[in-house]
């Protein structure tokens, strides 16, 4: 069998989607990390908002960058999807009662194929609303860029996508919460010295990402007006 | 009855190697012509199938369960013996053989122990090979402790669960010859009936458990692997499933019966707690190599243990046995702990119980030395009886564990019926009337790895095998013998169940015959046993269907076997006019309540043939000592 | 500990009590099955729950009904045969026992317990309580064993082990096959059990030289048995009678990742020679 192929039949096993799984969602946990400091500039001023936007998208390696976010995510989703599937169809009926014992399945665990999909809705709203929203422009130091902070004022006044933008930050919170250490679990990085580290990790990632992403639109809604 | 034992001429030492070089090969190009039935996967039958496998016969393997793994070999704890002297203690090939000779009070056949106690450096060396993870050094060699009746440390061990590890190995390496193609495996059968052609063993009927089918499976050899039968006694340490119809079928087709009397009763279990009671638990001996046993002096003393000075206290094994001390023989050590309860110094609610203490070892090691020890043995103890042994002592009482007889075989592991061979527990030959603890896994994997591959080549290789297919009149017979009575256990629609009845067989057999016996206790159980067989062929209830998985259906033909068994047990209980290792004549003791041999008389192998029902015709194989002296055995 | 559990359920020694069961009645593999009721009326403390079945069944046989079906052996949590779940739970209530060495002085008087079998894709229910584990002995044959053939091996001692290393394999090895693991996961998945075997294998010297095709092949097997995947839950650890750590799954994602990069298998070595 040509390399290809080989490396793609290591790659479709259910473990080897996870790997999949793990290293997307790693870029994915970086992406979601920067984005949110990005965000935390409306604190600054207006300017260095929409400066730090353009500095990004006036870059010619956003094409690549954006590219990369687009493959991963779909592979994200693509093999999430397949693997809750499977799950699925193999195990095919609950017991009649609730497991007493069951350790660590965390309810954050059990629904990352619901909180995943929720988050995925977002993205893609998220992009409609933003990145192909409403086109207003601002001049700084002679340059003209897009405005991206009016945009965000706007939406932001809307109480119904305030609520909305909060309840799926809390969800990309709880699917980080899970998957930052089990990524490390799945790449096959566990010591026992080192987990409860990690699983700190993971929770304080989960809360500080969903954290910084929230306070924006609640800065905005109540005190941006 | 032919019992030619075929041993080698020449030295000792040199038996084996001889035998190996005279016995006839088949070249390996043929030898996918052969087929094998190998019928248990225990530490014997998948040693076996693996290792005829890897030579190129064509394996057909049986076993009850839904998985090989689950063989009953896999609960053995302590561990394995091999003279490998790592330890520099004066062990050595001829060490181990003097020690299993003298161990089974002189009723083994030399070269087959001397045999044994070659092959086990080789066992060691192969298990390590195949991952079996053995308990280590520091320095990354392999660890050893002393065990059971041994003055050397030369058992191998793995945590307390050696059994365990050691059948995974070998189910593993027979499993990779599954996947070769090998080994046809067919888990949940149950061999009913061995079919004999022209005098010789050419296959087997088997019922599949799961759907209740019959099977006939044909083949130019049988390999039987199926262990012991101590589930006579109904409670014991077997596993529940454990049982002799396959065996008997066999003797019943003509395979000569070996020291049916000869059983083990093991002084480490946990004593029974009710008459719900579906099994023992063994703790494994090597927990005494820590623990004292001891009983209060004063008969009746119902005082909490840790209210018991220590001067009220006896170290009965310490005081009456000072050089052995708690690590006396199995035999020696049960009959002293029968003896103390039998004199009203019992402890726990029974009364049918000693301590066995560990406050001492804990005071010396500290807690968690002792935790590395033996935690798992602690904790199992805790599950079942709810006390914790690192705060009050042990309970334990003597058990049913195994029976050293069992089909008669030559130095080639063949029984008195061509063709088949019968390996490990099953067979009669190297235990003689008592065994060595962490002896068991090593005759197992002596059998199954290094001595068929050998002398079923010889056989194969001196016999002509004509071909026979399963239309051949004997198979049909045989299957039709097999379907007739299960039908008859079906169609009884008794009052009694399976277990009433395998439980008062038990305990005919556990009060007459068991860890001491005499003429009136035999002759009471003699006349008592065909009143049981009577009353299960009249009265017995078995629910269910043939053609289906039927649990008690199973169990019923095993009980039947089991009684007429008994039978036979008794018998050569009576027979035997001497006390030897497990089988204890109270007529014949010494002043010092140690069992007294006859030398002059019972030196040999009973070797029990079938006459119908209820009936047996006992021949005998003479024993020859050459090299140990017999002696009286002594551990004081 | 049990002791303590003893203590807190405040049995008395010998004394009788009443059990409310619903057991999972099914007659064949391809019906319909379903809880049915059944009183035990006369538990003793001591008895284990296997026990308890089977008074259970003795008086379901004298009254003319088919007793309870169910795998058992050797009852003394170590051939892996019994698997029922027990109020939910693979094995019921306690940490690190199997159903047979669970005894009923865990049990309250009066109490409701339900039964069912281990339910997985991948384990059929063949009657009652006895489901179809033969995919595990399947796993295995793909790959779950060190190749060398009998009498070739080197003396025992001539490979050291350190005994670190030792002790961690046999925590893996400890796995006694009973399929907890996948009982209690919410996806079938046998990653638990097939990790034992990988790790085991993997950290021995002996197990080294194959390591790479034994873990594709066992993985490979154990998508073909429709058992789940894995996702990081640790249920499976935590209803495993021998308490096998989820830090064996991390060495196998590992010991695959490893075999992946390296693609030693057996077809492409087969090819690369050919």
């Amino acid at each position: 069998m040509s390399a290809a192929a080989g490396t793609l039949k290591y790659l479709t096993s259910s473990v080897g989607r996870k790997y999949i799984m793990a290293v997307t969602g790693l870029l994915w946990s970086g992406f979601v990390l920067s984005h949110m400091l990005g965000n935390l500039l409306i604190f600054v001023s207006a300017e260095s908002y929409n400066r730090y936007a353009h500095a990004l998208i006036s870059n010619p390696l956003i094409y690549v960058a954006e590219a990369a976010l687009v493959v991963t995510l779909a592979l994200h989703a693509y093999n999430g999807i397949s693997l809750w599937l499977r799950n699925q169809r193999t195990k095919p009926s609950q017991y009649a009662v609730a497991p007493t014992r069951v350790k660590g399945a965390s309810l954050a665990s059990k629904s990352m194929a619901y909180s995943g999909s929720i988050v995925l809705v977002f993205i893609i709203l998220h992009l409609v609303t933003f990145k192909y929203g409403a086109n207003y422009t601002a001049v700084y130091g002679g340059v003209e860029m897009r405005d991206l902070h009016r945009l965000v004022l706007e939406v932001f006044r809307v109480p119904a996508y305030v609520a909305w933008y909060f309840v799926c930050m809390v969800l990309v919170g709880v699917h980080l919460f899970h998957g930052f250490s089990s990524s490390f679990q799945t790449l096959g990085l566990n010591h026992p010295r080192y987990n409860g580290l990690l699983k700190a990790a993971g929770t304080f990632y989960g809360v500080v990402v969903a954290a910084g992403f929230i306070v924006q639109p609640l800065y905005v809604f109540f005190f941006a007006r | 009855m032919n019992l030619d034992s075929k041993i080698p001429s020449g030295p000792i030492e040199d038996k084996w190697t001889r035998h190996q070089f005279e016995s006839k090969l088949v070249n390996p190009a043929n030898r996918r012509k052969f087929e094998v039935i190998v019928v248990g996967t225990g530490l014997a039958g998948a040693s076996a199938s693996a290792a005829l496998a890897e030579l190129g016969y064509r394996v057909k393997t049986l076993c009850t369960h839904d998985s090989p793994r689950r063989a009953h070999s896999i609960a053995a704890q302590g561990g394995i013996n091999a003279s490998k002297n790592y330890q520099n203690d004066g062990d050595s090939v001829y060490r181990l053989f003097y020690d299993t000779i003298k161990g089974g009070d002189f009723r083994a056949r030399e070269a087959n122990v001397h045999r044994l106690a070659e092959n086990s450096v080789k066992i060691i060396d192969h298990c390590a090979a195949l991952g079996v993870p053995f308990a280590r050094e520091y320095g990354g060699t392999l660890a050893n402790r002393s065990f059971g009746g041994a003055q050397v440390s030369r058992t191998f061990y793995a945590r307390g669960q050696t059994g365990q590890q050691l059948l995974l190995g070998a189910y593993s390496s027979m499993m990779r010859q599954v996947d070769a193609g090998r080994v046809n495996l067919l888990p949940r059968r149950e061999m009913l009936e061995l079919v004999v052609i022209d005098g010789k063993a050419r296959g087997v009927i088997a019922r599949n458990i799961e759907t209740g089918e019959f099977e006939t499976h044909v083949a130019d050899a049988v390999v039987l692997c199926t262990g012991g039968y101590g589930n006579v006694f109904y409670l014991s340490t077997n596993a529940k499933n454990c049982n002799v119809t396959a065996a008997w079928r066999c003797y019943v087709k003509g395979a000569g019966f070996g020291n049916p009397c000869f059983t083990q009763i093991h002084p480490t279990c946990i004593p029974q707690s009710g008459d719900h009671q579906s099994k023992l638990t063994l703790m494994s001996e090597s927990l005494r190599n820590d623990g004292r046993v001891w009983v209060p002096k004063a008969r009746g003393d119902k005082r909490p243990p840790h209210q018991i000075p220590l001067e009220e206290r006896d170290y009965y094994l310490e005081r009456i046995y000072p050089s052995f001390g708690n690590l006396a023989p199995r035999d020696i050590a049960s009959r002293a702990a029968k003896l103390q309860c039998d004199d009203g110094r019992g402890v726990g609610e029974t009364g049918l119980a000693v301590y066995l203490d560990f406050a001492d070892a804990i005071k010396r090691d500290s807690a968690s030395t002792i935790a590395q020890r033996y935690g798992n043995l602690f904790q199992m103890y805790d599950k079942i009886t709810g006390e914790d042994p690192y705060k009050t002592p042990m309970r334990i009482y003597p058990a049913v564990h195994y029976t050293m007889g069992g089909l008669w075989v030559d130095y080639n592991l063949m029984s008195t019926i061509p063709g088949l061979h019968v390996l490990g527990e099953a067979n009669f030959s190297d235990h003689g009337a008592n065994r060595l603890g962490a002896s068991a896994l090593m005759q197992g994997l002596s059998d199954g790895y290094f001595i068929i591959p050998t002398t079923i080549g010889n056989y194969f290789g001196s016999t002509s095998l004509p071909k026979v297919d399963s239309s051949h009149d004997a198979f049909k017979q045989a299957l039709d013998d097999a379907k007739s009575r299960t039908q008859k256990m079906l169609a009884v629609k008794g009052s009694q169940t399976v277990d009433d009845i395998h439980r008062r067989i038990g305990k005919i057999m556990w009060d007459n015959c068991g860890m001491a016996r005499n003429e009136d206790s035999l002759t009471r159980a003699l006349a008592e046993i065909p009143k049981v067989r009577e009353s299960f062929w009249s009265d017995v209830r078995v629910p269910g269907e043939g053609v289906a998985l039927n649990q008690e259906l199973e169990k019923a033909g095993r009980v039947a076997d089991f009684i007429d068994l008994a039978e036979l047990m008794c018998r050569d209980a009576l027979e035997r006019k001497e006390s030897c290792g497990g089988h204890f004549r109270t007529e014949y003791q010494t002043e010092d309540n140690e069992a007294l041999r006859d030398d002059a008389n019972f030196c040999h192998a009973a070797v029990w043939e079938f006459a119908g029902t209820g009936k047996a015709v006992r021949n005998t194989e003479p024993l020859a000592f050459e090299n140990v002296k017999l002696a009286t055995r002594s551990y004081k | 500990m049990t002791a303590s559990n003893a203590t807190a359920t405040g049995h008395k020694k010998n004394s009788r009590f009443k059990l409310h069961l619903k057991i999972w009645r099914q007659k064949g593999k391809n019906e319909a099955g379903g809880l049915v009721d059944y009183d035990v009326n006369d538990v003793n403390p001591d008895m284990s729950f296997l026990e308890m079945i089977d008074v259970l069944n003795q008086d379901l046989i004298k009254k003319g009904e088919e007793p309870v079906a169910f795998d058992h052996d050797c009852r003394e949590g170590i051939c892996g045969s019994c698997a029922m779940v027990i109020n939910g739970n693979a094995h019921g209530p306690d940490t690190g026992t199997t159903t047979c060495q669970l005894h009923m002085r865990r049990f309250n008087d009066g109490e409701t317990v339900v039964v069912e079998p281990f339910r997985a894709k991948a384990f059929p229910v063949l009657k009652d309580l006895v489901v179809d584990r033969s995919a595990f002995d399947r796993i295995t044959a793909a790959g779950g064993y060190v190749s060398v053939n009998t009498g070739s091996a080197p003396d025992a001692n001539a490979i050291p082990i350190s005994k670190t290393i030792a002790d961690v394999a046999m925590d893996a090895a400890a796995c006694i096959g009973c399929g907890a693991c996948v009982a209690a996961c919410r996806n079938g998945s046998a990653m638990l059990f097939v990790s034992a075997k990988v790790s085991q294998l993997s950290l021995l010297p002996q197990g080294k030289a194959e390591r790479e095709e034994r873990v594709s092949r066992m993985v490979w097997q154990m998508d073909e048995e429709d058992f789940g995947s894995c996702t990081n839950m640790g249920s499976c650890a935590g209803a495993c009678p021998k308490e096998i750590s989820l830090e064996h799954i991390a060495r196998l994602n590992r010991e695959y990742l490893r075999a992946t990069v390296l693609k030693k298998d057996r077809q492409a070595s087969d090819s690369g020679n050919g």
